[in-house]
């Protein structure tokens, strides 16, 4: 075996049909598995013109290669599909305990087309699926839904033994709100890209697994040899007990006041999230000029009391850590919110440094309790907290400027870092109520309804809402955010995960990085672009193996990711070779797009997040990114269309696309 | 032979939860805290009566942290 099944579920929910389809082995090693075997089922399977929300999207859930094969920091699982929010391909990546469920099932990846006529939930186990009525499980919240549908099947006769594993929409997915997203282990998220719509227009509350069958590796002694070795780095790598969440506006200070930053070793950041998870970045973030305040318009000068979200004030609530399938290093929480919840639940995820930052500094909001109590709301809501709070701060913004009124609001102020207004304000989003039905799709359909000049107040990419980090401190996240497939998003590439990837250690053509200029002194050479066209094709292979991207963010001299695929497939690859799979997966993402006529161009990030115009004030004063130079240089570089931004015929097939069972590039 | 159950030995045990994912009768859970002061949960058997002492959870582990014994 060679750390894959070699086959794929389709359920087509219209006809309360299933097939299990075998995946040709070209597939697995042109593609890997995970994104890459989704992009390849989506690309031949959706036909163009297809409904993001219609009978015709295929709405997947894919496993990664290296998941399940005894390798760490493997088990993230993506979801896939064609996305409602930008028209465009869509995923959303997760962690979890899901992914290894998925295989355990016997599939690599599971497809669902059609709609349900009625309310249904899909049962896998060992004997295959079953398609089951979800009546009594739809209209609840995720984190209710997941715990029921658990019980349920465990004190079921002749139920599962085996704990199933849970992924499920909660009231937002299924009133279709296209800032949805698929919740599993009680509030992990596939948030973006509007993937719990799809799920929701489907009538799918929930895939539920229980299968029990063994993953193997190719080579299991090489396998426990690597991840002994891994494991040993990360036991190792500890920060000093004395080192508390008040250094890190100092920190971010200092760092952001260099003027230039050299590469730093991956496991310094390792040792941050392995003690407090993203929430690090809360204060850091703010003195260094990567956190957005006020609507992509202020800076830290106008969020003097961001101290207040301190990670060691949310640290304080922490009762365990929270650890993904596979994962060595927790940087996740289980907070108690006993206090805040009103009897709605006594514990809840940790609040991400996203969810912090979305609700924190781009709202102006000093107050961490309505954090709290927003990060679990959401979570049950089943909504994306970034794009909710991206929402939100466009709101905000519009009724400062007059746009709205209270007569618009139900009376609600929507005053910058009115904490009450704006918790009542997501509560109107979930709920789909008044004000909230038209803020329920994310900022840019928002401001096509409002109108009167608002769209200069939605800050979005192609319709996905800017995630929390500002391209004026990494420009190539910049860049990222509007040409990748799926634009504003800060998983996928920046200068910093470039810094910290060791890649040109291992891949023969990616540019090694000695200094790194400052944003103001950033210049859009071939050689930036070739560093992104490296982080992203690597970013791929994350995706493609169901890696994590913190794992990424350690660099490949810890990580042995290259090692991993070796072992678990047998295949005997140099890191180029593998390289060359995560081009292809980033290209046939693009060519997707390309197939269904999306015009990527308009992609392109809000005017605020490139210092059109710049700055007067904060870390990030007077700095304009060369945006559209650094976008041409990016689609050089990748083999696109220069204009367009779409694939040429030349690069698809140089890349060995078309040399894939059914694989012929179309355009739109 | 006496019915073997899993015994962990915590010091290479990285709280990864693969033995309790491998288990097919779900008898293992990350329950176990205050081994460490990252408040992390350790895998543990919770279900002795459901342990069929396969041993599919020593063989999962990839940095050898189970022993089958009684």
């Amino acid at each position: 075996m060679k750390g894959y099944l070699g086959k794929v579920l389709l359920i087509d929910l219209s006809k309360g049909t299933w097939d299990s389809q075998d995946i040709p082995e070209t597939v697995y090693e042109g593609l890997l598995s995970g994104v890459g075997l989704g992009a390849y089922y989506l690309y031949r399977h959706i036909p163009v013109g297809a409904d993001p929300l219609g009978p015709d999207n295929i709405l997947g859930f894919t496993s990664g290669l290296l998941t399940g094969t005894g390798s760490f920091m493997t088990g993230r699982w993506m979801a896939v599909c064609k996305s409602p929010l930008t028209g465009g391909w869509g995923d959303s990546n997760c962690g979890g305990t899901l992914a290894p469920a998925i295989k355990q099932c016997g599939y690599d990846a599971i497809f669902f087309r059609g709609i349900s006529p009625e309310s249904v939930y899909v049962y896998v186990d060992n004997k295959g699926p079953q398609i089951r009525d979800a009546a009594a499980y739809w209209g609840m919240d995720a984190v209710e839904a997941e715990k029921a549908l658990i019980r349920d099947h465990l004190k079921a006769e002749g139920g599962s033994k085996k704990k199933p594993e849970v992924a499920v929409i909660g009231p937002g997915g299924e009133k279709l709100s296209r800032i949805a997203g698929i919740s599993n282990d009680l509030g992990r998220y596939a948030a973006r890209s509007g993937v719990g719509a799809v799920m929701g227009s489907k009538r799918l509350k929930a895939l539920v697994l229980a299968g029990t069958r063994a993953v193997r590796p190719s080579d299991p002694e090489g396998m426990k040899r690597l991840s002994g070795v891994f494991a040993s780095t990360v036991r190792k790598a500890n920060l000093p007990g004395l080192f508390t969440g008040a250094v890190f506006p100092i920190m971010g200070g200092l760092m952001g006041g260099l003027p230039s930053a050299v590469p730093l070793d991956g496991m310094l950041s390792a040792m941050m999230f392995k003690k407090f998870g993203s929430i690090m970045n809360n204060t850091y973030g703010m003195t260094n000029g990567d956190s957005p305040v006020k609507n992509w318009d202020g800076s830290v000068k106008d969020f003097p009391a961001y101290r207040a979200l301190n990670p060691d004030r949310i640290r304080r609530r922490e009762v365990r850590k929270y650890h993904c399938y596979a994962c060595i290093l927790g940087c996740g929480g289980v907070c108690d919110i006993r206090d805040l919840s009103g009897g709605n639940g006594e514990h809840t995820h940790k609040p991400e440094y996203e969810t912090c930052m979305a609700f924190g500094g781009l709202v102006l909001n000093k107050d961490l309790d309505s954090i709290f109590r927003i990060n679990d709301t959401l979570n049950r809501a089943g909504l994306d907290t970034i794009s909710v709070g991206g929402t939100v701060a466009f709101a905000v913004e519009c009724f400062e400027n007059g746009i709205l009124t209270p007569a618009d609001t139900g009376g609600l102020e929507l005053r910058w870092g009115n904490a009450r207004a704006i918790e009542a304000l997501v509560e109107k989003i979930c709920a789909r109520e008044g004000i909230g039905d038209l803020l329920a799709d994310g900022a840019k359909l928002a401001a096509e309804r409002i109108g009167k000049g608002s769209e200069r107040f939605a800050v979005h990419a192609g319709g996905q809402e800017l995630p929390m980090h500002d391209p004026r401190v990494d420009p190539m996240m910049g860049v990222t955010y509007s040409a990748d497939p799926t634009p504003g998003r800060h998983t996928t590439s920046g200068n910093l995960y470039y810094s910290q990837s060791s890649l040109w250690d291992y891949v023969s053509w990616a540019p090694k990085v000695r200094i790194h200029p400052k944003s103001q002194d950033f210049e859009p050479t071939e050689t930036e672009a070739l560093r992104n066209v490296a982080m992203t094709a690597f970013k791929m292979l994350v995706d493609g193996t169901g890696s994590c991207y913190y794992a990424m963010l350690m660099g490949v001299q810890h990580f042995p990711i290259f090692e991993y695929l070796n072992a678990a497939t047998g295949w005997n690859r140099t890191p180029d070779e593998y390289m060359e799979a995560g081009k292809r997966i980033q290209t046939l993402r693009q060519a997707f797009n390309a197939k269904h006529g999306v015009d990527v161009r308009a992609f392109r990030m809000h005017d605020r997040a490139s210092g059109i115009p710049p700055a007067s004030e904060g870390h990030n004063r007077g700095v304009t990114l060369r945006i559209d130079e650094m976008i041409r240089q990016y689609r050089r570089a990748w083999g696109w269309d220069v204009e367009t931004g779409l694939p040429t015929r030349e690069t698809f097939e140089s890349l060995g696309l078309s040399a894939l069972p059914g694989l012929e590039y179309t355009h739109g | 032979m006496a019915k073997q159950y899993p015994n962990y030995d915590y010091v290479p045990c990285m709280a990864c939860g693969i033995c309790v994912q491998a288990c097919p009768f779900s008898c293992l859970e990350l329950r176990r805290t205050g081994l460490d002061t990252y408040r992390k949960a350790y895998p543990d058997l919770a279900r002795r009566e459901d342990c069929t002492g396969c041993g599919i959870c020593a063989s999962s582990c990839p940095v050898d942290a189970i022993r089958m014994g009684e």
